[in-house]
């Protein structure tokens, strides 16, 4: 249980930013997740926290103690990484023991320990097996229990189920986050899957480029996204952002779509913005304002995702599976209600 | 576009109907075809042996005037075994050899282990020394030979740096002493060979996975605790291999002892690669030499086999 | 351009069952998805098709002919392989005209050949590029442009895209169906990735231990799973299966007679004022959200659209869309709903 702070914190490769200027604070118990395209900054941000690397500027603090040239032994510092790091030449048992004798523990000590955290990771038939040709849910959950069972005050999970098939990862993820709320540990996760954020993480710090570029809880950043950047990337699809102007009329306003149609807005200033809508707010409706034509249908079960295009326009729609839709070719009309309406400003790209 | 797929769509349609039962007899015809290659290499790989096992069960000599194919004439049985099994010279380079290894292996596993731990990590100057190292093993093992007969004279380089640290002249007789003779030439196969083993063990620590190494650091590992439960033991292949390699390689050591000593003085640094040289170029008993060729071969087989075993159990 | 099919196919690697007795019909310009867990068979059916093996029983017809002796080469089926084995010293132009080349044809038909494919997969601008210089998507599309420039009358894709992140799959597996469309072709592919299947196939074989378990349209098999398996392996969250002894706390009181345990999806269950279940967890996704449940210690998933307000330990009533129960008896056979 510590809290992590970041202050002004920000990492040089020679000429290369890697991470400007970052400024977080991870509470206490905590699960955040840093969460960006690869070469945003989100690894360089926790291989400084581990002190596998060291900050150009700033300063890092667990519980108010400066962490800067702390070595990482020493920092109480879990790691998870993204392939395990599995000692795959050692058992099981040996595995989860490695820390304890690392740090010089009484050996009925360490049977003990390891012996509870084999118990709560469901490890102890496990346990006198090598290591090697486990299977990645066991070798994950061998891994968390390896750093866990030092009891470090922090624990980092760099890309841990990217390795992972893609039927696996629900599971996995369900699994995680049981570990979490039994360990209760702040937890910092790396991850460039936004949907593995949403899922786990009490708060998702968003990167590009080596900025933080907005921290919330998943459903403020899902909703209220600082820019596009951040609309864009979360979401499954992501947000839809369409060129036009607004313009009042005696009805009110409204934003000018060109060859898309028009849709009325709550508020905002004339001029050019982009405008900003959920895939899933748009309303099948044939009196809708907004026409699109039907590139592609993409039918995945219980949702169906229609690709729509009008003009220089292009965009997504999430639908139920139950909702009749047009066919590939054909017209789509729709209104997308005023309240669920983002608007960005098309030069500096930020919310309005 | 159009006319090139109906081309080439026409092409394998006609392909595919003759070839639809042709697969089983083309996969014949090819063993067929291959068979006489595959023959000359087993020939190959076994005539040489195959002639030392007959040769080895008689008394034939090139001076005789008898064609090798003609050596049944002079069947002895297996009397070159005997005499071989009584030889107390055979004896003595065996042991000998035996010794040589024991030394030389293992001080170059520790050197070259040493030196592979401080090449790891990346310092100032690492790419040059890193090829100053490895140009011993570069060396022709006869001009080793010739090098090291020159340092170790009476008068050498040897003698005057250990006279310039003792204060007064340094006469060791180093060459022509039984037992230093046997030192320094050992001294000259750990300078050649160390380097090998350096090689292969850097090669070896490099492929020990750096996430691992962190997370040991970060379960709190000191550096020794790291080195001998992960490195070590992930290095495990590579070290048999290493030193599979530098057994059988040493077991035949030659040029610079033949060089520096001539396996003198006496038969102090006579190894067994030596006295079969001497055996068969001085005494032309080829019966007896081919006895001795079979003997070394079994044991190195042995020893290999042992290794094999050995790298397949890690595994 | 061509059928696929298998009759009766068996496959063994030593004891191991790789394709055990399987049939398929894989249509003429089929986009057909080979679905199913890791070391289901998947990706020895496609060896199979390429010649790469040879199968111990049964018989594979392309275009309605045998071609158990055919060699692969002669089969023309081309691969797109998982890591793409572009040539990293050759640009993407160069890249693609390598197999025409190999094969001595006329140079002027070889650069017909080459734009025609290249102005469908949109590729035309990034082909003085090598690869190291292309992004992950570009690099897809080379490879399959260098896959399809010698008019292969069926292609194959082993997990083409799972290397990539996950919004980059999202748009690729899009382009990926454009492009089938546009050449028109059998498309073979492989994948572990259900929504990646559903998404772009228009048939598809689901597989467990080299047996085929079901084939159909994506929605079909969505739809009417035959069994709790084909159920579990497609949606996600899961199907929700369930004892039949929970069903009347959900409100599910028509049953047929053999039913063994039923299933829902979590899509169809509904969620409303009640005290038959409680809420474990909630979990917000923006468009969706999905509740964790408990009913009498099972646990049970919902999918709500929105973002409804629920927490954590709260009690709430069940009920199921109607018409959306499924059944299976004990082995786990869909039965029909009566």
């Amino acid at each position: 249980m510590t809290e992590i702070v970041m202050r002004n914190l920000g990492k040089d490769f020679g000429g290369f930013t890697a991470l400007a200027d970052m400024d977080l604070t991870i509470g206490s118990g905590e699960f955040v997740a840093l969460l960006g395209p690869s070469g945003c900054g989100k690894s360089t941000t926790m291989n400084m926290i581990a002190g596998m690397l060291d900050p150009t500027h700033g300063e890092i603090r667990f519980d108010g103690r400066m962490m800067n040239g702390v070595p990482m032994a020493k920092r109480g510092v879990g790691f998870v990484f993204q392939n395990y790091a599995i000692f795959t030449h050692m058992t099981v048992r040996d595995n989860l023991a490695y820390g304890l004798r690392a740090r010089g523990v009484a050996k009925p000590e360490i049977a003990r320990r390891v012996g509870d955290i084999a118990d709560l990771l469901q490890l102890t038939p496990l346990l006198d097996r090598k290591a090697a040709r486990l299977s990645v849910n066991i070798l994950q959950r061998l891994a968390i229990g390896r750093s866990a069972v030092v009891e470090p005050a922090i624990f980092l999970l760099d890309e841990p189920l990217s390795n992972v098939d893609a039927a696996f990862r629900a599971v996995m993820r369900s699994e995680l986050k049981a570990l979490q709320r039994q360990f209760r540990q702040t937890m910092v996760y790396v991850t460039h899957d936004q949907l593995e954020a949403m899922t786990m993480a009490d708060r998702i710090a968003v990167m590009d480029h080596g900025k933080l570029l907005q921290v919330g809880t998943p459903l403020e950043v899902y909703n209220h996204p600082v820019d596009t950047f951040v609309a864009r990337f979360i979401g499954a699809p992501g947000m839809n952002l369409l060129a036009g102007r607004v313009t009042s009329a005696d009805t009110g306003l409204t934003v000018d779509l060109g060859a898309a149609g028009h849709c009325p807005i709550q508020a905002g200033q004339g001029g050019e913005v982009l405008f900003g809508f959920r895939p899933e707010e748009v309303h099948p409706d044939p009196k809708g304002p907004m026409e699109m034509t039907v590139t592609t249908v993409e039918r995945i079960g219980a949702r169906t995702i229609l690709h729509l295009a009008a003009g220089s326009h292009a965009a997504k729609v999430v639908l139920d599976s139950e909702t009749a839709v047009p066919d590939q070719g054909e017209a789509f009309r729709f209104s997308v209600s005023p309240g669920a309406v983002r608007l960005f400003d098309p030069q500096t790209e930020r919310a309005l | 576009m159009t006319d090139m797929t109906t081309q080439q769509l026409g092409a394998a349609e006609r392909h595919a109907d003759t070839a639809l039962h042709e697969g089983a007899e083309e996969r014949r015809l090819g063993l067929w075809l291959t068979l006489p290659a595959q023959l000359l290499v087993i020939f190959i790989a076994l005539f040489p042996i195959l002639m030392q096992v007959y040769i080895s069960l008689t008394d034939w000599s090139p001076l005789d005037g008898i064609p090798w194919y003609r050596a049944y004439e002079l069947w002895i049985g297996l009397l070159n075994y005997v005499d071989l099994a009584n030889d107390p010279r055979f004896w003595s380079a065996l042991w000998r050899t035996c010794i040589v290894m024991a030394i030389c292996v293992p001080v170059q596993f520790l050197l070259g282990l040493g030196l592979a731990i401080l090449f790891v990590d990346d310092f100032p100057g690492r790419r040059v020394l890193y090829s100053t190292i490895l140009v011993p093993m570069m060396v022709v093992p006869a001009v080793a030979g010739y090098m090291f007969f020159m340092l170790f004279q009476s008068g050498g380089p040897v003698n005057d740096i250990l006279s310039f640290f003792a204060g007064r002249p340094v006469t060791i007789a180093w060459l022509s002493d039984p037992d230093l003779a046997l030192f320094a030439t050992i001294v000259s196969d750990i300078w050649q060979w160390t380097p090998l083993m350096f090689l292969i063990l850097l090669a070896g620590m490099v492929s020990v996975p750096q996430d691992q190494q962190m997370a040991a650091i970060l379960l709190g590992a000191s550096w020794w605790r790291r080195f001998w439960t992960i490195v070590l033991p992930r290095m495990k292949t590579i070290i048999i291999i290493a030193l599979a390699i530098r057994l059988i390689e040493n077991f035949k050591v030659f040029d610079n002892f033949y060089i520096m000593t001539g396996g003198g003085p006496g038969v102090a640094t006579e190894t067994i690669s030596i006295y079969i040289y001497k055996v068969t170029q001085q005494e032309l008993i080829w019966g007896y030499v081919a006895a001795i060729a079979l003997a070394i071969l079994i044991v190195l087989s042995i020893v290999s086999a042992l290794a094999i075993k050995k790298l397949r159990s890690v595994q | 351009m061509a059928s696929i099919s298998f009759r009766n196919v068996t496959k063994r690697f030593g004891d191991v069952m790789a394709v055990d007795d399987v049939s398929l019909d894989i249509h003429d310009n089929a986009f057909f998805c080979l679905f199913g867990p890791p070391l289901s068979g998947k990706s020895t059916i496609l060896k199979l098709i390429l010649g790469l093996e040879r199968p111990d029983e049964g018989e594979i017809l392309i275009d309605g002919r045998p071609v158990t002796n055919v060699s692969p080469a002669r089969r023309n089926v081309a691969m797109v392989f998982q890591n793409l084995a572009l040539f990293p010293h050759m640009t993407a132009l160069q890249n693609i005209r390598f197999p025409l080349v190999e094969r001595g044809i006329d140079p002027d038909r070889i650069e017909a050949r080459v734009a025609d494919v290249t102005a469908k997969l949109h590729i035309g601008h990034i082909l003085h590029k090598p690869p190291a210089q292309l992004s992950g998507g570009e690099r897809q599309r080379v490879a399959i442009a260098r896959a399809l420039v010698r008019d292969p009358v069926a292609y194959l894709m082993d997990d083409p895209i799972s290397a990539l992140d996950a919004r980059l799959r999202e748009e690729t597996r899009v382009e990926l169906r454009r492009i089938q469309q546009e050449m028109g072709k059998t498309l073979v592919y492989v994948t572990h990735d259900q929504e990646e299947a559903m998404s772009v196939a228009d048939g598809m074989a689901v597989f467990e231990h080299g047996k085929v378990r079901q084939t159909g349209t994506p929605e079909e098999l969505y739809r009417r799973p035959n069994s709790t398996y084909v159920a579990s392996m497609l949606g996600a969250p899961a199907m929700n299966v369930v004892p039949m002894a929970l069903a009347p706390r959900m409100q599910v009181a028509e049953a047929p007679r053999r039913a063994d345990s039923l299933g829902v999806r979590p899509e169809n269950l509904r969620v409303g004022a009640g005290d038959t279940a409680e809420i474990i967890e909630v979990e917000p996704l923006g468009g969706f959200t999905t509740l964790g449940l408990s009913l009498e210690g099972t646990p049970l998933r919902a999918t709500l659209r929105g973002q409804p307000e629920f927490t954590a330990g709260e009690r709430v009533g069940l009920t199921v869309d109607p018409g959306r129960a499924h059944f299976f008896d004990a082995g786990g056979a869909a039965l029909a709903a009566r």
